[in-house]
């Protein structure tokens, strides 16, 4: 490179707008199109493309462009914008960690210059790690209060995806590679390391080598305390913010869904108080058994009772001349009694009664002893008491239809 | 033949439709007896008992599909518009008191003032306010004064609801 690093850093400072958007470019879409390149450099009136090229800033891939990774890690260590890595990614780290740490163990008495440089490497590799896990968990940090918030108006849906991929690809691996008691995680091997060094670092007959034990012990127990905050951070922060944002955007979902036809989609049973009224169901099956009964309705005939025992009339002008044969009568009440009893088998106590309207004719003579007198008479089940009295044979009886005869 | 305490409580309260909650007494006896109370009303009533942490209540075949519906609408828009605030609605309506103004002001200028408009135990300040006494007498809620109220642990019964039509969408995309 011809240019001086002030040359290059004074570019930086001038062109930052430029640059920072060329930055974002690659960021979203991952290369800058030639095209691109060319609208963003008119839009900020300045040709830079030769020394975008010549300051090693830009190198070209195919037709398009992409910002070196030194240009495009200090630019993204700047602006704070990290964007959250795959698990899998700092993984790496466990394999290039355990590998210096096994050579350092079994050539511990080896040549005292690869000692050296392997202790050298171990304590940037560490350094490196512990830097990537810090800007994994503050950007998924940053992207997960931007969800919360929703600040780029995610639809509900995209956001129980969102927070689904976080939680399962991000932060439970994550999680498990600062897991201290996992006995495969990187944080386990560093706490293996710790132990290693803080012997060594006081017992070891090369100052050199123990002075950076010492160093890596110290950035070890340091690097222990951050991870353990970073962890905190996943377990006590993340996780519950990150899980509350897919619950509520599950419940928001199904409401929204809910709200578009309520009227069409079943709600939940609820239990339907009984009450008495006379609008029950019971009245409606009560109601329709009574009218029932009148569906198959058939013609009924009553036929009319004949009365067996024809209506008695009283035959006066019979019994008057009946009487009048037998005078004198002694006793007209036992009279009446044997007269109807030779008559009708059945003496009804009506007949009786009108029999003995004879006594009350005016015109008849009628006798009752000094002292009066009475009879029993037996008519059914009733027995009368009456008085005897006594029908002369002087006396003149009125025809009821023709008057005295 | 012996009936654990608070028995006719308890039958009272969850044939009148109420939920009973964990900081009842009844809730505890109900609980304890869990399989007698199962029995008892599936035999009694032909209802089915549903204890779970956050409330017990009985279910029958024949359901009050219009208040449940209503009350599905009204935890759905409450929930709708208090995100729409910018609040997280699932702590406000789990640890928060609600004031009758706040409701109405996130009623009458909410965006589905159509659906509000339509339905009868909602559509007006009046209704609204008969709503949230049947509400209350469901122990859905519980009221704190005269125009406050705090909701119970049974509004969980309405949340899995809304959780449950979101899994029973993706079943059917799925199948």
């Amino acid at each position: 490179m011809k240019a001086e690093p002030k040359t290059i850093l004074r570019f930086l400072l001038e062109h930052y707008d430029a640059i920072a958007e060329l930055f974002e470019t690659q960021s979203n879409e991952g290369i800058i199109k030639f095209e691109v390149l060319n609208q963003i450099v008119t839009k900020h009136e300045s040709d830079i493309r030769s020394q975008l090229i010549e300051y090693k800033i830009l190198s070209p891939v195919n037709d398009n462009y992409e910002i070196r990774t030194v240009y495009y890690n200090l630019i993204e260590f700047i602006l704070s914008e990290f964007k959250p890595m795959l698990p899998e990614t700092i993984e790496k780290y466990h394999t290039s960690i355990a590998e210096l740490f096994r050579k350092i163990r079994e050539n511990i008495n080896g040549d005292k210059v690869t000692l050296s440089q392997r202790l050298n490497d171990l304590a940037i590799e560490v350094r490196s790690f512990y830097e990537m896990v810090e800007r994994n968990t503050q950007s998924l940090l940053q992207e997960t209060r931007e969800l919360k918030a929703n600040v780029k108006k995610i639809d509900y849906r995209e956001k129980i995806v969102r927070a689904s991929r976080w939680i399962d690809e991000y932060i439970i691996p994550l999680n498990k590679i600062l897991d201290i008691n996992h006995s495969t995680s990187v944080a386990n091997k560093l706490y293996e390391i710790s132990e290693f060094s803080n012997k060594y670092r006081l017992n070891f007959d090369d100052e050199n080598a123990r002075v950076q034990f010492e160093k890596l012990y110290f950035q070890l127990i340091q690097v222990n305390d951050n991870l353990l905050r970073q962890s905190k951070i996943l377990t006590n922060e993340l996780l519950p913010l990150i899980e509350r944002i897919r619950t509520e955007s599950i419940i928001l979902t199904g409401w929204i869904t809910y709200l578009k036809n309520p009227y069409k989609r079943k709600a939940p049973k609820l239990l339907k108080r009984k009450e008495v009224s006379v609008y029950s169901k019971d009245t409606f099956y009560n109601a329709s058994e009574i009218f029932e009964q009148f569906k198959n309705e058939t013609d009924v005939y009553f036929e009319e009772e004949e009365n067996e025992a024809e209506k008695w009339i009283f035959d006066k002008e019979h019994y008057t001349k009946k009487l009048k044969d037998n005078l004198p009568v002694e006793n007209f009440f036992s009279w009446c009694n044997k007269t109807l009893k030779e008559d009708y088998k059945k003496v009804e106590i009506e007949k009786f009664f009108a029999l003995t309207t004879l006594a009350f004719d005016e015109d008849i003579e009628r006798e009752y002893g000094a002292k009066p007198q009475f009879d029993k008479i037996k008519i059914n089940d009733l027995t009368l008491t009456v008085p005897k009295v006594t029908i002369n044979q002087q006396s003149q009886l009125i025809d009821p239809q023709h008057g005295i005869s | 033949m012996e009936f654990p305490n608070h028995h006719r409580q308890i039958v009272e309260d969850l044939m009148a439709g109420k939920f009973m909650l964990p900081n009842e007494r009844t809730y505890q006896t109900v609980k304890d007896n869990e399989q007698s109370y199962t029995y008892f009303f599936k035999a009694s009533f032909n209802y089915e008992l549903r204890l779970t942490q956050d409330y017990a209540y009985v279910v029958s075949e024949e359901s009050a599909e219009m208040l449940s519906r209503d009350i599905c609408i009204f935890i759905a828009l409450l929930s709708y518009e208090l995100d729409r605030d910018g609040k997280n609605f699932l702590e406000r309506i789990q640890f928060s008191e609600f004031e009758m103004e706040e409701i109405e002001n996130y009623f009458t200028n909410s965006s589905y003032i159509d659906l509000i408009l339509s339905n009868k135990q909602l559509k007006d300040a009046d209704a609204r306010k008969n709503f949230i006494n049947t509400l209350n007498r469901r122990n859905i809620i519980e009221k704190t004064g005269d125009n406050r109220f705090v909701f119970t642990s049974a509004h969980k019964f309405f949340v899995d609801f809304a959780t449950d039509i979101v899994k029973y969408e993706n079943t059917e995309k799925e199948g």
